[in-house]
């Protein structure tokens, strides 16, 4: 297994130990071989010691999907989005995380919930991350109101998103598929 | 200046250690023992665990459920698993072969602590052994060091314990918990027990009796100097590495830790000769723990864990070692 990268990002880390973006970088790069405790410690590093509410927002976000990936530590999966939705309140991706998590777990008002409270922080202006998260626009909240709504009884309204998103530009195959399914099960193909 | 920079910035090396994800869940790869055998081969003794520490530091803002400081084992299952991958390192100190050790079933491990932890990697009049603590055994998780044998492949690359010996504290045998004694390199099957007052133990590695050899008189250390790093010889001294710890707990009753390492040194009839005047860290980092070194090619490789979650070796150069030698030589007491 190639290790230069880490060897070179940890040596140039241990010159300057508490920056935000060298231990982020060095995060990354071990979630890039699936190493994800080694990740969490550089993670959990760039958002204590960092003071860019962005680093550490995405940061904890990378950190749930590490535990979410290790199986089995679902209060830490929920803790560590938590703690991003207290950096930045205002911004959705959070409460999509948050959203999918209930909806793994089928706590469909939960599920409902977050995806309202995120999609009401949907903004254009919201500063770019570091880092990339599953999160890749509004679509995503959208799908996860739709997909919580049916389980709530909300049929209708269930449709007519899963409807609408159908015919979003830009939306990915996975999310494209996953949309023509849930239409055939509720039997609302057009 | 941490133990990386100033090795590094002198010509050293880091070295990081991996093994395949789908070998390990992803979760903690941590400890390494580092060791030159008689055939010139740097093999690492690497610890993996099942679970991921997680370790709040700076303003501890962003703590687990339990605290600034937590073993995040999975949440259905208490304990906290070990297994060893024994591997081997080019002179590069990239790792060419690794291998699960293939441990006996010798019995159910009834606490929660399960497996061979901190193993020390070490061959002595040709045979190989782990020799770390297990605390399985007892319903209250009482620790002693371990033999364990070692058949090595080393064409195959396989590693099986063959023999199991547990090693009961010398004298009444009736401590808690024994662990982290230092292999002496060169004195087989002997181990420097304590720090400060130094004790040297013999331990029969066919079966379980141990001796004290001698405990010598020493200065009051700054803060107790436990075992972690083997002790080797450097020219005509021994020299080693050792840990201390700070554990406390914050006002909600939460634990917490701080680990750091000095140079500890002893003359050739184990008189202690020299202690780092400081402590040093290895990357900054408050949870970190040294548990091999060795010689190779005049430099010395000492093998540590970052926070339970990552493992290295790093190569420091001798001019580095030999301007922390003689540092230590100046500890006043």
């Amino acid at each position: 297994m190639n290790t230069d990268n880490i060897e070179k990002l940890v040596v140039e880390l241990s010159n300057d130990p508490f920056n935000e973006s060298l231990n982020f970088k060095v995060a990354e790069e071990y979630l890039s071989l699936n190493q994800t405790a080694s990740a969490v410690s550089f993670y959990l590093r760039t958002a204590e010691y960092g003071t860019t509410r962005e680093y550490a927002y995405v940061s904890l976000l990378k950190m749930a999907k590490c535990f979410e990936t290790q199986n089995d530590r679902v209060h830490t999966v929920s803790n560590c989005i938590f703690q991003a939705v207290t950096v930045l309140p205002e911004r959705p991706e959070a409460y999509f995380y948050l959203a999918q998590f209930y909806e793994r777990q089928r706590q469909w008002q939960e599920c409902y919930s977050m995806a309202c409270i995120g999609l009401n922080a949907v903004k254009d202006s919201h500063p770019v991350l570091p880092g990339t998260t599953d999160y890749l626009g509004e679509y995503c909240l959208e799908f996860e109101k739709a997909v919580a709504g049916w389980w709530l009884g909300r049929r209708e309204e269930s449709i007519v998103i899963f409807k609408k998103l159908e015919r979003t530009p830009h939306i990915t195959e996975e999310y494209l598929a996953s949309i023509k399914r849930n239409l055939e099960q509720i039997g609302a193909t057009v | 200046m941490n133990l990386v920079q100033r090795a590094v910035s002198h010509g050293g090396k880091l070295a990081p250690l991996v093994i395949p994800e789908g070998l390990t869940n992803g979760t903690g790869l941590m400890n390494p023992s580092v060791y030159v055998d008689d055939d010139g081969d740097i093999l690492v003794n690497l610890r993996h665990v099942n679970y991921t520490l997680v370790h709040a530091e700076n303003k501890q803002q962003f703590p687990s459920r339990w605290g600034p400081l937590s073993y995040l084992h999975p949440e259905k299952d208490q304990r906290l698993a070990t297994e060893n991958y024994l591997c081997r390192l080019n002179s590069d100190l990239q790792m060419t072969d690794f291998t699960k050790v293939e441990m006996l079933n010798l019995h159910d491990p009834i606490w929660e602590f399960v497996g061979l932890e901190d193993a020390r990697v070490i061959q002595w009049e040709g045979k190989y052994y782990l020799v770390g603590v297990r605390r399985d055994t007892t319903t209250i998780g009482q620790g002693r060091m371990e033999y364990t044998h070692i058949k090595l492949d080393k064409k195959k690359w396989t590693a099986k314990e063959t023999k199991r010996v547990r090693i009961p504290a010398p004298g009444k045998d009736d401590s808690y918990c024994e662990k982290n004694w230092f292999p002496v390199v060169d004195e087989p099957f002997h181990f420097i027990k304590w720090t400060m007052p130094t004790e040297l133990v013999y331990a029969n590695p066919k079966k379980p009796e141990s001796q004290t050899v001698f405990t010598k008189e020493t200065p009051k250390p700054p803060r107790d100097q436990r075992g972690s790093s083997h002790a080797i010889r450097w020219g005509s001294i021994y020299l080693a590495v050792t840990h201390e710890v700070d554990l406390f707990k914050n006002y909600l009753d939460q634990k917490d830790g701080v680990y750091r390492h000095r140079i500890v040194l002893w003359d050739e009839q184990f008189n202690l000769i020299g202690l780092s005047p400081e402590p040093f860290s290895f990357l900054d980092g408050n949870i970190e723990f040294c548990v091999g070194a060795a010689e190779f090619e005049g430099d010395l490789l000492i093998s540590f864990g970052f926070q339970d979650n990552a493992a290295f070796v790093l190569r420091v150069p001798r001019l580095v070692v030999e301007d922390m030698i003689m540092e230590a030589l100046t500890y006043e007491h």
